[in-house]
This record gives C-alpha cells, structure tokens and sequence, in this order.
C-alpha cells in the first residue's frame, strides 16, 4: 500500500505547483473549476504511473509491497481525493473566509484594533452578497431577472438538501 | 480492502451518532461536539478492523493487501479524512452566507429576490457578532472595550492568509 501512498503524496505536491502557476500567471475567473481541473488530469496521472511503475518503486522494502494492485491504486486515489477536499477546505478559507478577512482588517488598521461597526463599514452586508450571488451566478446556481435574482433548478435542488440538514441538525438560521 | 472498510464503517457509525445527536439535542458548542464524537468513534474503528477477515480470505488477488500496519494506518487515514470532507459539508450547511442565499431565494419561488430585499433579511450586527466571538474563544482575538485585537496566533494567521490571498492573486476575498 506504501506505492499508492507516496504517488498520492507526490500527486498532491504537482497539483499544488501547477495550481499556484497557473493561478499566479493566468488568474482564472472559474477558479474552482480550474483547480477541479487540475486535479482530475492529475489523478488520471497518476492511475498511468501507477499502471506503469513496479510495485517497489525501485527503492521500497519487500515487505510493503504484498498489496493488490487495485486496492493499492484505489488507496492511493482515495488519499489524492481526501488531500484535495482538505486543501479544498483550506482555499476557500483563503478566498471566502469571512472571519480571516476580519482579522486581516482588524491587523491591517492603522492602530491594529477595531470596534465591530468599524469591521461592519469595512466589509458591508452588501459588499459580502454580491461577492456570493456574482459567484453563484457564475456556476449557474442563480439567474438575474430585471434585478431580482432567481434560482435555477440547480440552486434549488441545493437550497433544498441544504435547509433539510439545517432544519434536522438544528443549525439554525446560519449565515 | 479490511483497513478500508473498516474506516468507511466507522465513519458511517459516526456519521449516524453525530446525527442523531445534533437531532436531537441543541447543540451550542458544536465544534467540539463534532471533534468529541469524531474521537469517541475512534474505537470503533479498532473494533471493526479486529472483526474484519483477512483480505486472501474474501477478496481476489488484485483488492487484497497484508493485515499489517500499513493497511491499519490507511484504514484510519480514511477514518480521518472522511470526518474533514464532512466537517467541511457541516460548516458549508452552518455558516455559509451563498447557501443561506440560495435558501432565502427557493423560499421566493421565481419572484426572487432583489439585493436591498436579501440584505433586509440578514441581521448582520449577528452574523459579525458571532463570528467576533468564536474568534475571541478560538484564540485569535481579543476584545476590549470593544476593541477588538488580534493576538499572536490571530497576527500569525492573518499573516497566513493575507500572504496566501497574495500568492494566488484572490484580492482581499472574504
């Protein structure tokens, strides 16, 4: 299982380079969808050098080398997928994570401190749901109809799964 | 495949009891909950992997590996990546403002929404409160007098994002 474990690794580490170069030179409007990208055609990657190379890899012990192909290629995806949900969960933190950008605004102020108004008119409600809905927009979640904003069935479905987990996990309103 | 399964029935153990139990009581802390109960299920995965056949037993040549370490530590790599993809659906269903958005517009039908009409619906001193506060008790901030101050761990972080908002050229974000 050792095989699967180190191309995943190694897997990881390419996508984090190509993704930061293509993110710093190219600045992709679909973000996402260009690192999704970038992930499928680096797992696929890796199921050809999986297929490709021997099982020690050249330099890894006997012992850790007795697993199926299949369960060692599916072991090695698995963690490839679960690394990039995490980085996943870390990127939107980055780009959309409300509670970081306070933070950067209370640092970034002139006398590093500021009330919760002062946070408030630096960062409005308004502010924030236009950053969402031009988002949304873009994947297709939402509509703009004379100036009102409708969701597409897409939305729908979502807004759906997403009220029945709050209403039965009691997460309240949220937001 | 035994280190596998056993982690994918593990999960799904926690995923049944973190349900039932977010269902059926108020939760207030709910991070640690969601960690605790995470934690509390761990032996189950333990117990799981003990009851599992070996691999040459039940599956063919290519899905079987040794019951060794190696196959016991993936099984629980799965355990733990599983409970963060589902940590990240869980906060996702909680906090976020687009989905709260999209559930606000289904109620609307296709009247929609317009944005002065969707901020009416936001309290927003609420939201800025309640994220000031779990900053506050999470360590990265510090309040007072109604100021509020980034502590050491909160400069590090904002350091951190900042310097990776930079990187990736995602402007001030948020």
């Amino acid at each position: 299982m050792l095989k699967g474990l180190i191309l995943a690794l190694c897997g990881f580490v390419l996508f984090l380079v190509v993704h930061v170069l293509v993110f710093r030179v190219y600045a992709p409007r679909l973000r996402f969808m260009a690192m999704f990208r970038i992930a499928v055609v680096t797992s696929l990657m890796l199921v050809v050098l999986h297929r490709s190379t021997p099982p020690d890899l050249g330099f890894l012990p006997s012992q850790y080398t007795g697993a199926g192909w299949a369960v060692d290629l599916l072991n090695g995806l698995l963690v490839f997928t679960f690394l990039f949900v995490g980085y996943c969960m870390f990127y939107f933190l980055v780009d959309r994570g409300f509670s970081g950008r306070m933070m950067i605004e209370i640092e970034t102020s002139p006398d590093r401190q500021l009330r919760a108004g002062d946070v408030a008119a630096r960062y409005s409600i308004e502010m924030v749901l236009q950053r969402r809905l031009g988002e949304m927009l873009e994947i297709g979640r939402i509509v703009e109809r004379d100036g009102r904003y409708v969701n597409t069935p897409k939305g729908n479905a979502a807004a759906a799964m997403f009220a029945f987990v709050k209403k039965f996990l009691q997460l309240g309103e949220g937001g | 495949m035994r280190g596998l399964l056993a982690g994918l029935m593990a999960f799904g153990a926690y995923f049944f009891v973190q349900a039932a139990v977010f269902h059926l009581v108020k939760i207030s802390r709910r991070a640690v909950a969601l960690v605790g109960l995470w934690g509390a299920c761990l032996p189950v995965y333990g117990l799981v992997y003990a009851a599992l056949p070996d691999d040459r037993e039940v599956w063919p040549a290519a899905l079987a590996a040794p019951s060794d370490v190696v196959t016991l530590l993936c099984g629980g790599l799965l355990y733990f990546f599983l409970f963060m993809g589902y940590a990240q659906f869980f906060y996702m269903a909680e906090s976020s403002v687009g989905i709260r958005t999209m559930v606000e517009l289904a109620a609307q039908g296709e009247r929609g929404l317009s944005l002065e009409e969707l901020t009416k619906r936001y309290r927003y001193e609420w939201m800025l409160d309640r994220r000031l506060d779990r900053l506050i008790h999470a360590g990265y901030l510090v309040e007072e007098d109604g100021w509020y101050r980034t502590t050491a761990r909160g400069r590090l972080s904002a350091a951190v994002l900042a310097w990776s908002k930079s990187l990736l050229r995602l402007g001030l974000g948020g």
